[in-house]
């Protein structure tokens, strides 16, 4: 909040500047500056946050420049009123493309990169070749720039910054918001965040129209700027380059961060303009760019913050209530899982074959069966990251098949992975609370971290809330797994192995936190291998071979049964 | 209606250059798909192999093949200790995008300084030379450098598959900490690697000079293509960085031949996009 | 007494010189160039030439008996640095006069900052003389008010002047907007002239793949081969035309970097346009004799391949001409005068007579057509302008 005040605050300021009447230099060096600022943070809202690497922020900022001076000197259209239409544009291009290629799985990381790079030459090459550009450029001297005030350089000053602090405003907006963690966990790792609730395909879609809006009136503005627009100049390098490297060097994570690093770029192209030394101050200026790169990877305005603020210590914003009772004020209606007849192939390899089976309320079922069974397979379909071929998986009547992986968390479908894959960025306490976020509990901030603190005490997780995962052994992370499943207050917990690795106290505690669980009325669907652990704990078990149910019942029965044995053990040792 | 004629001559020229893009791209994609790390310098440093090969011919005579065999063992030992500044500073993927940028544009400002911003020609005697195929003509330097490209890029390709040093760098690759386990040793692979990453560098700078014109700023031109190429041809892929370069190359040289030239770079990125977004599995 | 006066004209003749050279406080010159970045390789030209004729007034008596400083800063070859650095030159380091940049689109950014200074604004390298609208700018890249029609005019008027004139014309062009400007009136001067345009062809500047743009030359067989060149297109042209053992039999280069095309073995008889060559007539034009040795030595000593003084160099020295004559004549750094007596007067440049009067402040095309002959440019038409007993050389 203080920060929000203070970003206004210097925004009020930083506009009486054109009052003071200083050389139009400095203002148009300083519209250069928001410019850059503005564009920087805007690229970084996708990429930077959700780690969606684009290179075609040029495509969004030449569609920009090219709409308003099609706009202006094409059609006469007054200018203010070019820039709203311009960002229009640029955010119907990213949305179109968005909606395709967010949809695509493996279109993520350098495809991203690359795909964007290539819509950045097709948009050029199509402006070089029909009458939007053609050729000779677009001649806009002959627009008049509304004069907001005296000189034309304050009014792009006054442009510049205005939309400098917006996209600032904005920045800051969604870092704290649930658009930003669901966006921050997108950058982690997006399966597992698509299956703890976060919509990722509409958060994608939102951060990326945002930028390409934003930059189409950086854009827009800039045509006028320049005044004379080419393909090559406008389609450049420079702009996806540039964003690039400004987020990079002042922190991409941070919504300050790429304003920091167009400041200092911006003001470094300056720096050695001197026609003796412009080929070497270019040189030097590299130089200290490498160096700070070298010297603070992750961006200069979290280095500083580090050093500001020393660890970052997470006061406990409610004091921790007994899980019990904060678990008895709030209780989700206790429903029935249900799969019947749930078939999935792999290609050649059929994995499921009409699985049917149920759980109820507070019952623990046990999943078994040898490795390739199809275990994890039936549990990555109920939670929504594989489509069934064929069947249903209904949860208390809802269905659940055919819907997204965060619609079915929303409804109350948690899960842990057999290896742990926590948000490598996020401390263990914001894992779960993410979980407490998008989960069907809904809950909002403050909320969420009461709650995340509440479930890692549960866990006992209480004294390791701040630390990184990499900083957490093998135990500490499933529990964190664990931990942050139960956050979303689910109706059914799928558990898959969640004991493989710990050692027999640590097994102790885990089974005792099951049983906990199966108190509040979840119904619990585990993956086990170790049958000491089965056995004890499961009120049925199914054995699954080969993608069937080979047998079904009480824990003892159902693993006596002669096809279980013969399974597992082969025919020799049957009866 | 382009007689067959010409849509084989430019098919031809085409392929020929697209090997010249793939033997830009080799050492890229090994860095990126091996070391993870992006190297911008790739091309600065390119570019300057094609200047030190213009100015060992231009000054001391020496034919581009005795300059390349002066320049790429000095570039194998320039990509060993730029990948030494590397290691030692932890670099990542993102932050190596910086690193290399700096470092290009030292190299581009070290050119412009003993070079000028002026345009070089390294005029030779084959620069016009082909050879005649029936109607076609295929041109003997751009030959000789996707014949490079391509002997080059299979023969990575099976150092990466058959050698123990192949085998050793693409698993640390996919799994650092698990190759370690194993005993891989990847810091020496990763110099032995960079260092051949340059190496290539050196060889395309070599052909650059032969075929191209050369002035400073020329490092940019050549980078939204051959980072195409690198990713439609997979990040660590040899063969596929050469099959891409073709398909590229092809693309758009045939649009040129056909149709208004300047719509080239559309029809070779739409294949582009094409392919990514509807092919279920890359190259 | 005759001593007497000896001494005294001893004394004096000492007293004049001491007073010769330029004392008092510098009279500041703003400009930009492109420095670095795509357009460099020729900016440097300017550099140099500006450089000279800095040095050669502050050698001499400077500029009303002032001392020159050449405030010279790189835009990097970027309209949106150009433009904010004139800014800072104007309002910051607030020079005396201005100088403008290298190429088109860094001289529109900065006629723009001019104009609103109302900073007299000479320049060397505009090559959309329609776009220039600024009353106060004063273009020596000498190409007339209408370079699309009178530059190919100039140039098929050779043609036709020849033995064998040619009947078939291709046009490749490159997109960059100067060229492709002119271009495209080159295939409306073919076809009002009769001659039939086989092909019309535009690429994308920065084009790599000469290949197949060749192989459609060489399908077309045309007599005359009009390339839209910036820089060294056209000898990658001509060598990928050869590499399909082809020649085109007459072949124009719009703008081409001189120094490697004149070298070229490919570039036999290779046509282009020009105000300067280093030889007769050119040469009794006001500063050519002083200039060509100077920049003989500077760009050789800058390393630049090409020491010769061409089109580029000469303009950049035409336009410190021109403002030099009117600061000289009115005696005023006041840009409203010298601007109004450079549209009253005419000036003797090293490209010629100079005059502003005509269409947006463009006078004469001074462009005249040029051939590669032995390794060397000569001009040879029109023929009072060619080099003594040179003519275009036909196929």
């Amino acid at each position: 909040m203080r920060q929000a005040i203070g970003l206004l605050a210097a925004g009020l300021i930083l506009a009486m500047l054109p009052l003071v009447g200083l050389p139009a230099f400095y203002e148009s060096f300083l519209y250069l500056v928001f410019h850059w600022v503005a564009l920087a943070t805007s690229w970084s809202l996708l990429s930077g946050y959700a780690g969606y690497f684009s290179f075609g922020h040029g495509a969004f900022f030449g569609a920009g420049m090219y709409t308003v001076a099609t706009l202006t000197a094409g059609l006469g259209a007054p200018f203010l009123a070019a820039l709203p239409v311009a960002a229009v544009v640029a955010t119907l291009l990213s949305v179109g493309i968005g909606a395709v290629v967010f949809r695509v799985k493996r279109l993520r990381g350098e495809l991203f990169g690359l795909l964007t790079l290539a819509i950045t030459f097709v948009l050029a090459t199509i402006v070089l070749n029909t009458r939007l550009d053609g050729g000779p450029g677009v001649y806009l001297s002959n627009v008049p720039l509304p004069r907001l005030v005296a000189s034309p350089t304050g009014t792009f000053y006054l442009l510049a910054l205005g939309l400098a602090v917006l996209t600032l405003a904005a920045a800051y907006t969604i870092t704290s918001s649930r658009l930003g963690l669901g966006l921050f966990a997108i950058h982690d790792d997006e399966d597992v965040a698509e299956v703890e609730g976060v919509p990722t395909f509409a958060y994608k879609l939102v951060a990326f129209a945002l930028s390409a809006g934003i930059a189409g009136v950086a854009g827009g503005i800039h045509a006028m700027y320049v005044s004379y627009l080419t393909v090559p100049d406008t389609f450049s390098i420079t702009v996806p380059l540039y964003v690039v490297l400004m987020s990079v060097l002042g922190g991409a994570r941070h919504w300050l961060g790429p304003a920091v690093g167009a400041a200092l770029i911006t003001a470094s192209l300056y720096a050695f303009t001197g026609g003796q030394q412009a080929i070497l101050g270019r040189a030097v200026v590299a130089f200290v760019l490498i160096l700070i790169v070298l010297l603070l990877p992750e961006g200069l305005v979290p280095a500083v913050l580090r050093r500001a603020r020393g660890r970052r210590e997470r006061a406990a914003d409610v004091a921790v209530a007994p899980i019990l009772a904060a678990a008895g004020a709030r209780t989700e209606a206790p429903a029935t899982l249900d799969c019947r007849d749930v078939w999935r192939a792999f290609g050649g390899i059929q994995a499921l074959r009409g699985v049917s089976l149920s759980v109820a309320p507070g019952e623990i079922v046990a999943l078994v069966g040898p490795n390739g069974s199809g275990k994890t397979t039936l549990i990555n379909v109920i939670s929504g990251h594989h489509a069934a071929d064929r069947g249903r998986v209904e949860l208390g009547g809802a269905t659940l098949t055919g819907r997204p992986a965060h619609e079915i968390a929303g409804l109350g479908v948690s899960r842990t992975y057999q290896i742990p894959r926590p948000f490598a960025h996020f401390s263990a306490l914001d894992n779960v609370a993410l979980a407490a976020t998008f989960g069907s509990a809904r809950c909002a901030a403050a909320e969420a971290r009461a709650e995340a603190r509440a479930w890692l005490e549960f866990t006992g997780l209480g004294r390791r809330a701040a630390a990184l995962p990499h900083q957490l052994n093998l135990h500490e992370r499933k529990f964190l797994e664990l931990a942050r499943a139960l956050a979303g207050r689910p109706r059914v917990i799928l558990l898959d192995e969640v004991l493989s690795g710990l050692n027999p106290g640590e097994i102790a505690s885990a089974v005792h936190l099951i049983r906990q669980i199966r108190e509040r009325g979840v119904a619990i669907l585990f993956v086990e291998h170790l049958m000491r652990a089965v056995l004890e704990l499961s009120d049925r078990v199914v054995v699954l071979n080969e993608g069937e149910v080979i047998a079904a019942g009480g824990p003892r029965e159902a693993m006596r049964a002669a096809r279980v044995v013969e399974v597992y053990l082969g025919k020799a040792h049957v009866a | 209606m382009p007689s067959l004629t010409l849509l084989g001559q430019s098919v031809v020229s085409g392929l020929l250059a697209g090997g010249l893009y793939a033997l830009l791209a080799l050492g890229l994609s090994l860095s990126w798909g091996l070391l993870r790390l992006v190297n911008l310098s790739h091309f600065a440093l390119a570019l300057l192999g094609a200047y030190l090969t213009y100015q060992l011919g231009h000054a001391f005579h020496l034919a581009p093949w005795l300059a390349a065999g002066l320049i790429v063992p000095a570039f194998f030992a320039l990509g060993v200790v730029l990948h030494v500044v590397f290691a030692r500073f932890r670099v990542t993927e993102f932050t190596s995008l910086l690193v290399t940028f700096g470092l290009a544009v030292i190299l581009e400002s070290l050119i412009q300084w003993f070079w000028t911003a002026d345009y070089r020609r390294y005029e030779t005697p084959w620069a016009s030379a082909s050879i005649r195929v029936g109607p076609l003509f295929v041109p003997t330097l751009e030959l000789l450098a996707c014949l490079t490209a391509a002997t080059l890029a299979v023969a990575t390709w099976a150092w990466l598959r058959f050698t123990y040093v192949g085998k050793a760098l693409r698993a640390a690759a996919e799994d650092p900490a698990m190759a370690g386990a194993f005993g891989v040793n990847h810091r020496a692979h990763a110099f032995v690697l960079s260092g051949i990453s340059a190496a290539y560098a050196g060889v395309a700078g070599a052909f650059i000079a032969l075929i191209s014109t050369l002035a400073p700023a020329q490092i940019w031109a050549w980078l939204g293509t051959v980072f195409a190429v690198v990713i439609i041809g997979g990040l660590g892929n040899p063969v596929g960085a050469l099959l891409a370069g073709f398909l590229i190359g092809v693309s758009e040289s045939v649009t040129m031949a056909v149709a208004a030239p300047a719509w080239a770079p559309l029809v070779s990125f739409s294949i582009l996009i094409g392919l990514l977004v509807l092919r279920p599995e890359r190259v | 007494m005759v001593r007497g006066a000896l001494a005294a004209l001893i004394l004096l003749t000492f007293a004049a010189t001491a007073l010769a050279a330029p004392a008092g406080p510098p009279i500041r010159i703003g400009g930009t160039l492109a420095l670095t970045g795509p357009l460099a390789p020729t900016a440097l030209l300017h550099k140099i030439a500006g450089e000279i004729y800095v040095d050669e007034l502050n050698k001499g008596h400077g500029l009303l008996g002032r001392p020159v400083e050449w405030v010279l800063l790189d835009d990097q070859s970027k309209p949106d640095l150009t433009r904010s650095l004139y800014e800072k030159l104007i309002t910051v380091d607030k020079v005396d006069l201005l100088m403008g940049p290298y190429a088109t689109s860094g001289i529109l950014a900065a006629m723009g900052v001019a104009q609103r200074y109302q900073k007299v604004f000479p320049h060397h390298s505009f090559g959309m003389p329609h776009l220039a609208k600024y009353e106060m700018h004063f273009p020596t890249a000498a190409f007339g008010p209408e370079p699309n029609r009178t530059v190919p005019t100039t140039v098929f008027d050779a043609l036709a002047a020849t033995s064998n004139p040619p009947k078939t014309v291709a046009i490749v062009t490159s997109k960059f907007s100067s060229a492709q400007f002119q271009s495209s009136g080159a295939k409306e001067v073919a076809e009002k002239r009769g001659l039939k345009v086989v092909l019309y062809l535009e690429y994308e500047f920065g084009n790599r793949d000469w290949g197949a743009l060749a192989a459609r030359v060489k399908d077309a067989n045309p007599d005359f081969l009009w390339i839209g060149v910036l820089g060294l297109d056209g000898n990658q042209m001509l060598e990928a035309m050869k590499k399909l053992d082809y020649t085109p039999p007459r072949h124009f280069h719009l703008f081409p970097a001189p120094g490697p095309l004149a070298l070229a073995p490919d570039a036999k008889n290779a046509l282009s346009v020009t105000v300067f060559e280093e030889h007769p007539p050119f040469m009794s034009n006001a500063g050519a004799a002083k200039l060509v040795p100077l920049f003989r030595e500077r760009a050789t000593k800058a390393n630049v391949p090409y020491p010769y003084v061409e089109t580029q160099v000469a303009g950049s020295w035409a336009a410190w001409q021109c403002l030099e004559a009117a600061v000289t004549a009115t005696k005023s750094l006041d840009d409203k005068v010298l601007a109004q007596w450079l549209k009253k007067n005419r000036v003797d440049t090293i490209i010629g007579k100079l005059r502003f009067d005509g269409p947006n402040n463009y006078g004469d095309d001074l462009f005249r057509v040029k051939q590669v002959q032995d390794g060397k440019w000569v001009v040879v038409w029109p023929r009072e302008f060619a080099a003594p007993g040179a003519r275009l050389l036909p196929p």
